[in-house]
């Protein structure tokens, strides 16, 4: 499923213009990904092609008003890499999701240029952190939340008010790589603490591998 | 003198008068009660069936007047107390007439009829005069009951009664109407002096109204003005895109001068929402989007916040985001629109501070200002 092998995503939304609309951004992509429509079926994500499906696109709304956290939870403990894609914007939510294990939060107005790094992302078992979850990041003020540095705070701030991370290099003087390492520093952190999920720990041990943060700055006491 | 003073002043000397009024109609009360009821109840005091129940009425009205006069060394009203009060002066009354001897009502023997009237119109003096006057009436009624339950009503009996009635009710009765004339001066003046009051914050409002008006209107005077002056005499034309950028920015700057009359909860994000609303009038796409928290910055603040806003999404091209956000006390309104070349305001205010960047046609300008906490 890694490597350059065509990348399979099953969605599982109950409107049917989203997950069209999720399907022709894939189709368009390049190199394309290939997507299964579950529509509002859960057991499709289990049985059927929907189990083989290397990400998963997740409404975490199928009922109105009721986030479906317990399914997201299930998801995850088996190993199955969750994008959570939501029309609600509230910060709690979208932190909790990140807590649960999810590989990503996006709004539902975060559009292909997103959705679609996104997805390639999960496939590789790596997070990604779109603008919203960035400001929801950076206007976290829980108690047991990791302790960030200045330039980290910084890098999501500015991707989070430009939605550009070409923009966000040149304010402050760096590549788009750096910017990329310094949002997924975040996001280790973010892995490394709260609730223990097989993502969460797969991610926090090749950031550790690859070098991306060291174990000192994981244990860094929180604010 | 100001007028606040001047209601001060007559508010005082008002309070003068029934003071004054006051301490005479205890004084008065005192003498009767102290002096001809005292003396009364002396002379004749082997003529009575229970002579201590007759000492026990005195002394219950003795203690009503010394609780006036404790009352008026503290400047204090009778409040809950004077219901109590009144009672004590009636059963008093009661007291007294129950050990009465035969055919002595309205006579020197009967010294409380002529005493516990005085007492009840002390502790009713600030009530309305039909307070007063109901008391009064009590008192007589229970005189009377006096005479026609427990003695034989003969003829003189009555007339004496009567004729004893007039000072008993009379001169009370002329104390509690000066006292009513007086209360009812007090209310009248309070009321005309609300209605003065009122008049002059509505004067006020209105000049304040007059004022922002004007500041609002020169505000306006040094860009719009030249605006519409030029599309008048014809110097701009209305397909000139230079001339439209001008009247989109003008119009953004209007909204957000009316929004910033509103009373809402958040003023930066209700003038900012202003500010979006005319670029999607325009047909932009505009994105916004806010994270944490912020305190109400003055209004000159928000001017320069949100200039970067009015600026570049009257020029933006096709899209927009804006964006608030508010940690550890730092806002920060951001734009980033695909509007290529265009100016960077100067804040006026010194705490702000405004950066842009120019990436091909996208411009990002950034906002920000410290609140001090």
């Amino acid at each position: 499923m890694a490597g350059d092998d065509l990348i399979t995503a099953v969605i599982v939304d109950d409107h049917t213009a989203i997950a069209a609309g999720v399907r022709f951004w894939c189709a368009e992509a390049v190199p394309p990904i290939e997507l299964i429509d579950a529509g509002d079926r859960l057991a499709e994500v289990w049985t059927g092609p929907g189990a083989g499906a290397d990400v998963v696109i997740f409404d975490l709304e199928l009922v109105p008003r009721r986030p479906d956290f317990g399914e997201l939870r299930r998801l995850v403990d088996n190993g199955r890499r969750v994008i959570v894609y939501s029309q609600h914007t509230d910060d709690a939510t979208a932190m909790k999701c990140v807590d649960l294990g999810a590989l990503a939060y996006l709004t539902k107005r975060e559009g292909p240029e997103h959705l679609v790094p996104a997805i390639r992302a999960a496939a590789r078992g790596e997070p990604y952190t779109g603008p919203s979850l960035s400001g929801a990041i950076i206007a976290d003020d829980s108690p047991d939340r990791p302790r960030l540095s200045q330039r980290e705070t910084e890098v999501l701030r500015a991707w989070f008010v430009s939605s550009s991370k070409d923009l966000v290099a040149a304010k402050l003087n760096i590549t788009v790589k750096t910017v990329d390492t310094y949002i997924t520093r975040v996001r280790i952190k973010y892995a490394n603490a709260g609730r223990a999920a097989r993502t969460k720990s797969e991610l926090v041990g090749r950031a550790l591998d690859d070098g991306v943060i060291t174990l000192a700055e994981l244990n860094e006491p929180v604010l | 003198m100001t007028p606040t003073g001047e209601a001060v002043e007559e508010e005082a000397t008002r309070a003068r008068l029934r003071r004054g009024l006051r301490v005479a109609t205890l004084l008065v009360a005192l003498a009767i009660v102290a002096g001809l009821g005292l003396a009364n109840l002396l002379r004749h005091l082997d003529e009575y069936g229970t002579p201590l129940a007759q000492v026990a009425a005195l002394g219950l009205l003795v203690a009503v007047l010394a609780g006036e006069a404790a009352l008026l060394v503290r400047r204090r009203s009778w409040g809950r107390l004077r219901l109590p009060a009144v009672a004590v002066v009636l059963a008093a009354s009661l007291l007294s007439y129950a050990t009465l001897p035969d055919g002595r009502t309205s006579t020197t023997v009967d010294w409380i009829f002529g005493a516990a009237n005085w007492v009840g119109v002390v502790v009713l003096l600030d009530r309305p005069l039909r307070v007063t006057v109901s008391f009064l009436l009590a008192h007589e009624l229970t005189a009377l009951l006096n005479v026609l339950v427990l003695h034989e009503p003969s003829r003189a009996a009555l007339a004496r009664f009567a004729t004893g009635s007039v000072t008993v009710i009379g001169f009370p009765l002329c104390v509690a109407v000066v006292a009513g004339l007086l209360h009812g001066l007090s209310a009248a003046a309070a009321a005309s002096r609300a209605e003065i009051e009122r008049v002059r914050v509505a004067e006020a409002v209105a000049a304040e109204s007059h004022r922002r008006r004007q500041q609002r209107f020169a505000e306006l005077s040094a860009t719009t003005i030249p605006l519409l002056e030029g599309l008048a005499d014809g110097s701009l034309r209305p397909e000139d895109p230079q001339v439209q950028r001008r009247s989109a920015i003008e119009a953004a700057r209007m909204r957000r001068l009316f929004a910033e009359t509103d009373t809402v909860a958040d003023p930066l994000l209700h003038e900012l929402r202003h500010c979006v609303d005319v670029a999607d009038r325009r047909g932009v796409v505009v994105e916004l989007d806010t994270r944490g928290q912020w305190p109400a910055p003055p209004l000159a603040v928000r001017r320069d916040l949100t200039e970067a806003v009015v600026v570049m999404l009257a020029t933006a091209a096709s899209k927009a985001r804006v964006t608030v956000t508010g940690v550890a006390g730092l806002v920060s309104v951001s734009v980033v629109a695909d509007c290529g070349e265009v100016g960077v305001p100067s804040p006026a205010t010194p705490g702000v501070r405004v950066e842009a960047l120019h990436d091909d046609d996208t411009v990002w300008m950034e906002a920000q200002w410290q609140a001090t906490t």
